[in-house]
């Protein structure tokens, strides 16, 4: 499909984890989220850490490679907490991470796990002053006596520091788990939803939210559908969707009424009769939803479908895309390990063109929407030398014509699943989280997007 | 596509925390990591069952998960297929086994209760609206739901039960004595379950939602005398008639539906489900202080 171009940057080791060893649960990545200019990345994990990085800039010498990403700054998010009412732990896994536009030389972020979000202020120090009048160099408090005259302290250049500190916390507003959160093109609010209920915030207050969606039937036994996931229009500060386990996206006006219970648009696609099975609800359940950049569409993972829908067309979407369908038949099984329940995310790149969405062993897929096109890549230390060219992979079904390299579905590994992927908003640039390992690839060839 | 990512650069960054591991230990994480092959009331052994409806001899192999998948696996697949073909025949056999199957991993999955970590509203809610439509097409059937006879089905899933409990308790053996059948009228004699889930719904915040009707519709089934012989010794104590016995599923159902008005749940009139609660919370209460 391609050619191999020159690239001669060094690869950005971190220390190769083989990959029998045992996985610390705690750093399993939860989340990857590039900022709005693509040049922090951030990724939360399960034991509630946040690491944050850092693209280089573009080295002079060499105009045409761009810089490669790293550690910038690493802190503790969430920590675990119980609920001692319910006799529950309260997990400190980061669910999300959202950026916040960039306003000053600081940068901020909303991360959260299930209950609590909170609102983190990146900085950098490299200055500090010196020259105290009253203070040596160490901080020790000098003799009076020996204070002969008075000096203006100046700042000099140190050694970069990256501070890190919570400006706000956004606590007790969430009964239920917290699935998403969004901040809205005003810049001044946003929300979190959990299964039942979507709250909108003030950035700046943290004693009070509003709530704008509440699912919650009189009597629980009526509950049959929960909220999965929630996102602000991109350009329209009223406009915000959501989605449903049922299927379903609502598109709602912060207009029309403070509680937007009834939806302005609802998106669902019939369903086809013929192929209802026992599974039918639980693959449709939509797993994430993400509006394009432009605002028109709107882009839908559920289990084993990517879907394109357009704003304007309510019946049903308007791409759809096979992202695993050999596992069609193995919904049964898919079942039973609970496989089936698990949650993918889908990310646009910058112009709208390609869709991209994980699978399992540690595949990814990418569909372009013009050419409909698309490959299946896998993020793998063993398939991915430095600087490589990555492979195509193909799955077969089993029994079938296999070719070399092709792998069958009987062979895949479940437990690697790519939950978690992010497109940076301008570049060719991608994050893929597999497990604990975070992959970022980027397009030589082609780094402008089209 | 054919020119983008091709040609690619990789960083490759363990998220690690160097060395310092913080294993949560959690049930959850065994989930995540390997398949399931859980040994519960209702997965080996309907497993077994279904062999033994094929009439191949019941594998006894603990580790024959794997094989037992595959079969399972070209069973299922073969019975799919026969879905797509012929939604119509319901009564087929592919379907009816894949039917039996779902609604007892549906059940396992609604029991798997672990202390001390909320279950995921979304999956219960999925797993919950799996077991009703599972139950509204039995009833459709009309076959499998009538009341008088014994359907295959019940003396499926109540031979599951049986067949578990024979490890539990020397003393819960004495229940496999008696007669299988279970009774025949409409409407279970052994009105335990139903009973209680009665006064449930008045409580605030709380409801056994479909755990309660999950048990409704096994009591429709006929199921009630099963209940009595599960080993509830972790429950038992002098206080406790032996009616409650039945009650340790309840436990379970509570933390489907988080409370959202943080009352503990003390309802009025004995009910079994409050006081198998505070026994539950007890423990709970007693291990958190033996480990401080």
């Amino acid at each position: 499909m391609g050619e191999d171009t020159d690239a001669t940057l060094t690869l950005n080791h971190h220390g190769f984890l083989p990959d029998h060893n045992y996985v610390t649960e705690a750093d399993i990545i939860s989340t990857v989220e590039f900022n709005h200019t693509g040049e922090l990345l951030a990724t939360g994990d399960k034991g509630g850490r946040v690491v944050i990085f850092q693209r280089e800039p573009e080295s002079k010498s060499e105009p045409f490679s761009q810089g490669e990403y790293n550690v910038y700054s690493t802190f503790q998010s969430h920590e675990p907490e119980f609920d001692y009412l319910k006799s529950l732990e309260i997990e400190e896994k980061i669910n999300k991470i959202r950026w916040l536009p960039q306003q000053n030389a600081a940068h901020f972020l909303l991360s959260t796990n299930d209950k609590t979000i909170k609102l983190w202020k990146v900085s950098e120090r490299d200055k500090r002053p010196e020259g105290y009048n009253l203070k040596d160099e160490e901080g020790r408090i000098k003799d009076i006596s020996t204070v002969t005259s008075l000096q203006v302290p100046v700042l000099k250049p140190m050694d970069l520091m990256v501070e890190v500190s919570p400006r706000r916390v956004f606590a007790n507003a969430h009964t239920y788990h917290i699935n998403s959160i969004s901040v809205n093109s005003d810049y001044e609010t946003y929300m979190s939803a959990d299964d039942l209920r979507i709250n909108l915030w003030h950035l700046d207050i943290t004693d009070r939210s509003f709530n704008i969606v509440d699912i919650k039937p009189a009597n629980m036994e009526d509950l049959t559908e929960v909220i999965t996931a929630a996102e602000f229009h991109p350009l329209h500060c009223n406009l915000f969707v959501y989605s449903s386990s049922k299927g379903t996206l609502r598109l709602c006006d912060m207009r029309e009424a403070a509680l937007c219970d009834k939806h302005s648009k609802l998106f669902e696609e019939p369903e086809d009769p013929s192929a209802r099975s026992f599974f039918s609800e639980i693959i449709s359940s939509v797993s994430d939803v993400k509006f394009s950049h432009s605002g028109r569409y709107l882009l839908t993972r559920d289990y084993l479908t990517a879907k394109v829908w357009d704003l304007n067309m309510e019946s049903k979407p308007l791409e759809t895309y096979q992202v695993h369908d050999y596992l069609r038949s193995k919904l049964c099984s898919l079942y039973e390990n609970d496989c089936i329940f698990d949650k993918f995310e889908c990310a646009w790149n910058g112009s709208d063109s390609v869709i991209m969405t994980g699978a399992y062993n540690n595949f990814f897929r990418m569909f372009d929407r013009n050419t409909k096109r698309d490959v299946t890549l896998e993020a793998s230390r063993e398939s991915s030398k430095p600087r490589a060219v990555l492979k195509p992979r193909r799955v077969c079904a089993a029994g079938g014509k296999r070719r070399k390299d092709d792998i069958s579905v009987d062979s895949l590994d479940f437990t690697k699943k790519i939950l978690h992927t992010a497109w940076h908003p301008n570049e060719n640039i991608i994050a893929i989280a597999a497990t604990n390992n975070l992959y970022i690839f980027q397009d030589k060839l082609n780094s402008e997007m089209h | 596509m054919d020119r983008t990512f091709l040609t690619l650069r990789i960083s490759v960054v363990p998220n690690s925390r160097g060395g310092t591991k913080r294993s949560r230990g959690h049930d959850g994480f065994v989930r995540h990591m390997k398949s399931v092959k859980g040994t519960s009331m209702l997965g080996r052994g309907v497993k077994r069952k279904w062999s033994s409806l094929e009439g191949s001899e019941a594998e006894q192999l603990p580790d024959a998960a794997a094989t037992e998948d595959k079969r399972l696996d070209a069973a299922l697949e073969d019975s799919e297929e026969e879905d797509r073909g012929d939604r119509r025949s319901r009564t087929d056999a592919g379907h009816l086994q894949q039917r039996q199957l779902v609604l007892s991993l549906c059940l396992k999955k609604l029991q798997h209760y672990q202390a001390g970590v909320e279950l995921s509203l979304r999956r219960s809610v999925l797993l919950i609206n799996t077991l009703r439509q599972i139950q509204e097409e039995m009833q459709s059937d009309g076959t499998d739901v009538q009341l008088g006879g014994v359907s295959r089905d019940a003396r499926l899933l109540r031979d599951d039960f049986r067949e578990d409990e024979s490890v539990t308790c020397p003393g819960c053996t004495e229940g496999d004595a008696e007669s299988p059948s279970p009774p025949p009228s409409p409407e279970p004699t052994n009105t335990t379950p139903t009973d209680l889930h009665k006064p449930l719904p008045n409580v605030v915040g709380h409801t056994f939602s479909d755990a309660g009707s999950a048990m409704g519709y096994l009591s429709d089934l006929a199921l009630d005398d099963i209940f009595e012989d599960i080993d509830t010794s972790m429950y038992e104590s002098s206080e406790l008639p032996s009616a409650w016995a039945a009650g340790s599923l309840w436990p379970v159902s509570v933390s489907f539906w988080p409370n959202d008005d943080d009352v503990k749940l003390c309802s009025s009139a004995g009910s079994l489900q409050s006081c198998l609660l505070d026994l539950n919370e007890l423990d709970h209460i007693m291990e958190i202080l033996v480990k401080s």
